[in-house]
This record gives structure tokens, C-alpha cells and sequence, in this order.
């Protein structure tokens, strides 16, 4: 099964492979996400799902191969340039500013949006703080604006990172593991937060191990084992897929 | 339910903390109208450059969590740019004004010089990048004795001996004022909330869109300059300099110390911890020849096992300290 | 090329020491995670007590190490359990500033006790002799064997006993080894006396070549680290081939290079440190912590 060609791939990877010493952590990963798509990335544990994320976002250099976003070639750009184009990611292993407040997590992943000195030397922007304080609205983590991001629990960070990675208004998300160690009812406001970013347009790649979130939300899978791609289809076929089975379960 | 962060009270928040420094700026300034011996307008000086060294010590360590080791080196580039310029340059009208020309280049040297040196060490992280900072300073006193023809080796240089305690005065003074009010600027800005950012976090600072090595070295130059400045006013004031008096340790210790004191990544720990620092070595264990060092060395080991957060990070956040919590336990005594 | 093996022999045996001299340094760093800035000083409190023996009771330096060896273990064991055992747990900073606290206390207290003034250690074969052209200096010889010596003791101390088989056990994951019973505090506590021994011994050994003074630890500390980083941490071959390679290339760059003398070895160190810290972050041989303890 192969993406929608007649659309042009928000983000493309080609022949991705990433190599730590002589083990292949991706080899040869061939995937497009197209504007508008939720897509899923799935895999046994180990098989390169994260590594991918950091060659996508450019934590990782690649050792061969190419990733093209919004068409342009971002092999060699800085994450931080990357990021300015219009990705944001999440992290399995959270990443928030742990001794600043709620508020000001927020306030700081959004500076660049505007990056003239001028305004880099002001305090940030009252409509900053207003976008900031309706996307906590939005993820349901209002009351939580004046605590410290370090004291919140694992679930509300998750949605704090979500919110610092929407402050920008990005055009892709890449999320990795956003519900593990979420309790089930965070997971459903996830999943419905989710749902009403993609129906306003955005683009999300996630990666996940709960699979009844990949059927109600992604439209399209790959399946990664052993830093391959294994298969790619829609959640149903996935489901159905032998190949898929016995990675997951062993043989 | 999760605790809100116990704050200072806003007293200190927005631009009442820039107004009070003005304020205290003035004071200061009508101070010597009162008719004050020259010593105590020395000790202002010395107290004034402390503060000075600390405040830049706090912006590169404290706000971005770069703890500099070798900081002291951007002092000694600052001294001996100014040796240099006034013991080798053809004297312009009259040494004041080769002085006044030659403070900020030993600014702009040191911040050169930090530009150059941070572009490889600011890539290392953590403790390696305070060892390479280390290391940098130990080499750079080395290649100073070495210089011979151009540093005067062992035996350093000798600038001509100009006395002007009132002037000395007032220049660090305006130096430590603007140094203080742009480091509370620096905090407030989306810069210092940056630099802050990276300190938590810098590979999520980074996938967030700041070019975190643009941030580090543009912090790390501005804390250079105005170190480099404060090392050109001393070899002016102090008139001999050597490898021994400007490159030593004590001084990059006396930094950290006194941030680390008043409070790491604050705006107003530093001043405090250096003005502490300053009078309790004076009045306690100033008497005692040679222990300053050892008393430093001593209390930064205590400092850091017992009040990690400094004095205003204790206040700001009870919980996380033994005095914190003890100060917390007195107060919320008090109320009940 | 009479003057190439020259530098080669003469690198070999400086090499030798460095790597004995850094171990203390790479072993407390692998093992417990803590960078000890007072490394140095340990060196210096070493070579002084080999002075202090030499000078007041005639005892050579060498058979001084039996006396020091002990001693500072002794004190390395104390002062991990009254102070650093405190920090271990705590983010790097902490230790960093605890052991710079340590270092700066110590420098300074020795200062006090014994002045600045630059002691040596005047033992008499403090000569050299020829060999096939080639001119060994007798006290870097004999360091360079005793140095060797002591590192396959440790190595097979390491492997081979219980306690060894605990700190290696630690040093790689050290919730897993308290969860099966390994005392840690103990463990760190006998590490720390081991490793500052060690120290304290190259310190004494290194006594006659050297001008003794109470802020000579420094440069050592930056040299250890050095070694550190092109051998690993906590590895002692790595720590040998460190030593090696640091000590055959500050001699080539002394010998070769005009007008740059002996005293700027600690330049050639220097430079070579952060080339390997920048180029490559995770240490020559790859045996450097993550940067970033918490990315995976």
C-alpha cells in the first residue's frame, strides 16, 4: 500500500538508515506523511521507532539517506531550524523546563515565532501569554498555569509538552509514546485534543504502543522491526497482518 | 493537588526591582558627598567589582547553567590587554586618557576571546565543559608567563601609579550598576528566559526553535566584557600585574561562591552573596593571614551541601533545602 | 632518529606514571559518576608526605608507600563517608563544587602549613643510565615498573575478588547491585580510599623529579582527565593507554617544537583534551558517560 502520490508529502524520509556501531537502529526506512494525515509509527520495543524520531527531527545525523520537509532538504539542519520550519516533537522521555512555572514552559517554546532582537530583549508578548493560556484551557491543564512544571505528575507533563510543542503552531507534530504512563481518562482527552487539532488541520506522526489509539485516530501505519520497515497499510490491516503478529509476539 | 511555587513577595517582581536599584545607585553616588576617608571609597570600589565579577560569574553559570571554572581567565586577558596598551602604546595626552582608551578594548579582548574559546567548549556539556574551562585558564596563565617580550613572563608589568580613589569610585560604580540592571533586563527578556530554558533543558530548548549555540555565546561574551572590564580597571588600579596576582583561582572562586551564596540564576543573590562575602571576610576572618582561600574552600563545600539554592532560592522555594524548611518551619509558626 | 626513541622511551615511562597517577580520577568518576576536582591535591598531599619522610626520618620515597598507602586510604575512606557520599546522589554540579571546595581548602591549608616555597625530594640515584643508546632516567624507570605493577594488582583485585567483583557491579548499575544485597555506601567508601591512595602513592613517587608546592594539583587533574578521556572511565588498560599516548605526545611536542620547553606540557594536554571532548563527545575508546544521562 503506498501513501497518496498525486499529494505532495508534508515530510518524506528516503533510505533513512542510522547505524550505532555495526548495529542498524534504522536501515533503509522509506515513509511520507502527507498534510492532514494522522499517521502511526508502531514496533516492538528496540526497533528503532525513537531513533527514527531523532533522525526526523534531527538530534540524530543520518548516516545515509535523505528527509525532505515541506519539500525542502533538511538532511543537515539544525534541530532548531527544523523546528522553525514547523515541526515539533514530543519526547518518550519528557522534556520540560522542570524549574520553571507552567506558564512560563509554555511562554519559551514559542519566542522564536518572532526573533528580531528587538524582540528578543522584551519580556514575552501579551498575546503569547493569551495563545499560551487558551492552549492550557484547551489540554485541560488551566488550573495548573502557576505550578511548577517539576511537581506535576507524569500525565500532566505529557499535556504540558503537548501544549509547548502546539505554542508555535506547528504544521507537523511528532509525538512519541504520548499516552504511556497517562491514566485512561488524560488518554481519552488526549485522544480527543488529537482529534480536534487534526480536524483544524495539522499533521500528526505518533508513535505508539497502544493500539486502540492507532485504530481510532491514525489513518495510516508503518511497522517497524529490527530498524526495518516490516509493513505499512491502514490499523485494520495492520491488525491482520501474520508478519505484524509474529514481530510482536515472538516465534 | 500540586503546590503553587512559593514566591518572593512581588516587591521584587517587574520594575519595582530596577526602580529600587536606581535608587540605591543615587544613594550611593551622593555617598562620597558626605565626606568620607579615601579608605572607605576604596572599599566601595573593591565591593563594587565584587559584586560586578559575581553578577557576570551568575549569567553564564547561574542563568544558563554553564558552570564556568576558569572564569577568572576573562579577568586576566582584561589586565593584561590594559598592561599592555598602557606600558607598550606611545602615551596618548596624558595616561588617564590611555586609561580611558584601553578599558574597553581589555572589554572587547576578553569578549573576543570568549567568543573564540566558546565555540568549542560551549558544544561540551556539563562537567566538561567547567573542566575545559578549567583547563583554559591554567593554559592561559601558562602561555601569559611564557609571552615574555610582549607580557613581561614571571615578573609582569607595572603600570604608572595614578591615584584616584574618588574617580575608581564612581567608574565601578556606574560599571556595576549597568552590569546589574542589564542582567535584571537579560532575566525578564525572552533572551534570559531562553538562556534559562537551556539550562533546564537544552536539547528540548533546542527542538523548541532556540539556537542554543547563538544564546551561549552571545551570554557568554556579555559576562567576558564586562569581566575583561573589571580585570582592565584592576590592573589600573592595582598598577603591578603578574601571572600570580591575575591569574589566580581565588578569583573565579569568589565568583561562584558569592552566586552560588546570594543564589544561583537570580538577579539580586549575587550582589548579595558578594556584599556578604566581602564584610564577613573583613570583619571575621580577615585578621587571619592567608585562610581567605581556605575559608572559601570550606564554605563553598557547605554551601553546597547544605544551602544549594543560595539565599534567595531558599526563600523562593522552601521545600527543596535543610534551611529552606527550617526557615519555612520558623515562618509558618510564626502564623499559626 | 636517535632523538625520536629517545622521545618514544622517555614518553613510555612518563606515560606509565600518568597512567597510574590518572586511575584514581577515571576509577571514582566510573564508579560512583563523581568528577573529583580535588584529584590533584590528593597528588600533592602524596608527594609531601614522601617529603616530609624523606626530609625528618630519611625514608625513601619509595618505601615511604607502604606508610602512605594505608593512610590515605584511610582518608579517602573518610572523607567519602563524612562528605561525598552525601553529594554522590545529588545532580553533577554539587560534586563538582564540592570537590573544587575540597581542592581550593586543601591547596590553601597546605599553604598555610608549609609555605609556597617549592620542596623537592633530593634522593641519590636520582641519575640516569644508558642502554643501547638510549638514556633511561632511574626514578621515571623504577615509577614506570611500580606503576605497572600496581595496576595489574588493581586489575586482578577488579576481576578476581568479591569486593572487586561489587564495585564493578556498582559502577555499572548501582540500584541493580544494592537491590542484590551490595552494601553502596561501603562499596563507594573502599573505592574512594583505593582510588586516593593510588593518588597519594603517585604523588609520593613522583617526588624526586618534581618541585613540591600546595598548587601543583591542578595541572594533574587536567592531565587525569585528559587520560580519562582518551582511555575511558574506570578502565585501567584505557587509563595505561591514555597515560601512553598523553605522555609520548607531550614529550614529541617538547621535543620537536621550538621554544616551548617542558613547562607547557600541560598546554599539549590541554589541547588535546578538548579535541577529543569535541570531536568526540563519548571519549576516544567510546568509554565516556552519555552527556546526557537521562536521553535514554
Amino acid at each position: 500500500m503506498i501513501a497518496d502520490t498525486t499529494e505532495q508529502p508534508l515530510l518524506e524520509g528516503r533510505n533513512v538508515s542510522k547505524y550505532f556501531g555495526g548495529l542498524a537502529a534504522v536501515n533503509n526506512v522509506d515513509f511520507a506523511v502527507c498534510p492532514g494525515e494522522i499517521v502511526g509509527l508502531v514496533g516492538p520495543n528496540g526497533s528503532g521507532k525513537t531513533t527514527l524520531f531523532d533522525c526526523l527531527s534531527r538530534l540524530q545525523k543520518i548516516d545515509s539517506g535523505q528527509i525532505l520537509f515541506k519539500g525542502q532538504d533538511v538532511t543537515r539542519a539544525r534541530p532548531y531550524q527544523i523546528a522553525r520550519m514547523g515541526l515539533a516533537r514530543t519526547f518518550q522521555v519528557i522534556r520540560v523546563y522542570r524549574k520553571m512555572t507552567v506558564l512560563k514552559n509554555m511562554l519559551i517554546s514559542h519566542q522564536w515565532k518572532d526573533r528580531s532582537i528587538l524582540r528578543m530583549l522584551q519580556p514575552s508578548h501579551v498575546n503569547t501569554e493569551r495563545r499560551a493560556r487558551e492552549l492550557l484551557d484547551f489540554l485541560q491543564i488551566a488550573h495548573l498555569t502557576d505550578a511548577q512544571a517539576g511537581h506535576l505528575s507524569g500525565g500532566q507533563r505529557r499535556l504540558l509538552e503537548i501544549g509547548m510543542a502546539l505554542m508555535p503552531d506547528p504544521d507537523i507534530m511528532l509525538l512519541d509514546e504520548a499516552t504511556s504512563g497517562v491514566n485512561p481518562t488524560l488518554i481519552e482527552t488526549i485522544k480527543d485534543r488529537l482529534r480536534v487539532l487534526n480536524a483544524q488541520g495539522k499533521t500528526f506522526l505518533l508513535i505508539e504502543h497502544n493500539i486502540n489509539f492507532i485504530v481510532d485516530l491514525c489513518s495510516r501505519v508503518y511497522v517497524l522491526n529490527h530498524g526495518e520497515k516490516l509493513a505499512e497499510g491502514t490499523p485494520q490491516e495492520i491488525i491482520e497482518n501474520e508478519a505484524v503478529i509474529d514481530a510482536y509476539f515472538g516465534s | 493537588m500540586i503546590a503553587k511555587v512559593r514566591r518572593l513577595p512581588r516587591f521584587f517582581g517587574a520594575w519595582v526591582g530596577l526602580t529600587l536599584w536606581l535608587l540605591l545607585m543615587l544613594l550611593l553616588a551622593l555617598y562620597p558627598y558626605t565626606g568620607v576617608s579615601s579608605l572607605t571609597l576604596f572599599v566601595g570600589s573593591q565591593v563594587f567589582v565584587l559584586v560586578t565579577l559575581a553578577s557576570n560569574w551568575n549569567l553564564i553559570g547561574g542563568l544558563t547553567g554553564y558552570v564556568d571554572f576558569g572564569h577568572a581567565v576573562f579577568f586576566g586577558i582584561g589586565a593584561y590587554v590594559m598592561g599592555i596598551l598602557v606600558t607598550h602604546l606611545p602615551l596618548l595626552i596624558s595616561p588617564e586618557w590611555s586609561f580611558w582608551q584601553a578599558l574597553p578594548i581589555s572589554g572587547v579582548a576578553a569578549a573576543v576571546f570568549a567568543l573564540l574559546i566558546g565555540l568549542p567548549t560551549l558544544r561540551l556539556k556539563g562537567p566538561y565543559f567547567s573542566i575545559a574551562m578549567l583547563g583554559t585558564f591554567v593554559v592561559t596563565r601558562e602561555i601569559v608567563r611564557v609571552l615574555r617580550p610582549l607580557t613581561g613572563g614571571g615578573s609582569g608589568l607595572s603600570l604608572p601609579p595614578i591615584l584616584n580613589r574618588l574617580g575608581d569610585y564612581y567608574l565601578m560604580l556606574g560599571v556595576m550598576g549597568l552590569v546589574v540592571a542589564i542582567i535584571w533586563w537579560i532575566h525578564r527578556s525572552e533572551f534570559g528566559q531562553s538562556l534559562i530554558a537551556i539550562r533546564e533543558d537544552e536539547i528540548g530548548a533546542e527542538m523548541r526553535g532556540i539556537n542554543t549555540t547563538l544564546h551561549k555565546i552571545v551570554a557568554f561574551m556579555i559576562a567576558a566584557f564586562f569581566t575583561g572590564i573589571v580585570g582592565g580597571f584592576w590592573a589600573w588600579q592595582n598598577t603591578v600585574i603578574d601571572p600570580d596576582v591575575v591569574f589566580i583561582e581565588a578569583r573565579t572562586v569568589e565568583m561562584v561562591m558569592m552566586s552560588m551564596l546570594g543564589g544561583l540564576g537570580t538577579v539580586w543573590g549575587p550582589p548579595l552573596g558578594a556584599v556578604i562575602i566581602y564584610f564577613l571576610q573583613d570583619v571575621v576572618w580577615g585578621n587571619l593571614f592567608g585562610v581567605h582561600l581556605l575559608v572559601l574552600g570550606v564554605l563553598l563545600v557547605l554551601l553546597a551541601l547544605f544551602l544549594p539554592e543560595g539565599i534567595l532560592g531558599a526563600l523562593e522555594d522552601r521545600s527543596s533545602t535543610s534551611i529552606g524548611r527550617l526557615l519555612g518551619r520558623v515562618t509558618s509558626r510564626g502564623r499559626n | 632518529m636517535d632523538q625520536f626513541l629517545q622521545a618514544l622511551v622517555s614518553g613510555l615511562l612518563l606515560g606509565g606514571f600518568y597512567a597510574v597517577m590518572a586511575l584514581g580520577l577515571s576509577v571514582i568518576w566510573g564508579v560512583m559518576g563523581v568528577i573529583n576536582l580535588a584529584h590533584g591535591e590528593f597528588l600533592m598531599i602524596g608527594a609531601y608526605m614522601a617529603w616530609g619522610l624523606f626530609r625528618f626520618f630519611g625514608l625513601d620515597p619509595f618505601a615511604s608507600l607502604l606508610l602512605i598507602l594505608p593512610l590515605m586510604f584511610l582518608v579517602g575512606y573518610l572523607l567519602q563517608i563524612i562528605l561525598i557520599n552525601r553529594i554522590v546522589e545529588r545532580p553533577y554540579l554539587m560534586a563538582l563544587l564540592v570537590t573544587f571546595g575540597v581542592s581550593i581548602a586543601l591547596a590553601n591549608t597546605f599553604k598555610i602549613l608549609f609555605t609556597s616555597d617549592p620542596r623537592n625530594v633530593p634522593v641519590v640515584y636520582n641519575g640516569s643510565m644508558q642502554l643501547v643508546g638510549i638514556t633511561f632516567p632511574i626514578v621515571k624507570t623504577i615509577i614506570f615498573f611500580v606503576a605497572l605493577l600496581s595496576m595489574i594488582c588493581l586489575q586482578i583485585f577488579l576481576q578476581r575478588s568479591r569486593l572487586g567483583k561489587s564495585i564493578r557491579a556498582t559502577a555499572q548499575n548501582k540500584n541493580a547491585a544494592r537491590i542484590v544485597g551490595v552494601d553502596i555506601n561501603r562499596v563507594y567508601a573502599i573505592t574512594a580510599g583505593l582510588c586516593i591512595a593510588l593518588t597519594a602513592a603517585a604523588g609520593a613517587m613522583i617526588s624526586p623529579t618534581q618541585a613540591i608546592f600546595p598548587f601543583m594539583g591542578p595541572p594533574f587533574t587536567l592531565k587525569a582527565f585528559t587520560i580519562t578521556a582518551l582511555g575511558g572511565l574506570g578502565r585501567i588498560p584505557g587509563a595505561l593507554l591514555g597515560g601512553i599516548i598523553l605522555g609520548i605526545t607531550e614529550i614529541l611536542v617538547s621535543t620537536y617544537v621550538q621554544g616551548i620547553g617542558t613547562n607547557l606540557g600541560i598546554v599539549t594536554s590541554f589541547a588535546l583534551l578538548v579535541l577529543i571532548l569535541v570531536l568526540r563527545p563519548q571519549g576516544l575508546l567510546g568509554g565516556l558517560r552519555p552527556l546526557d544521562a537521562e536521553a535514554e
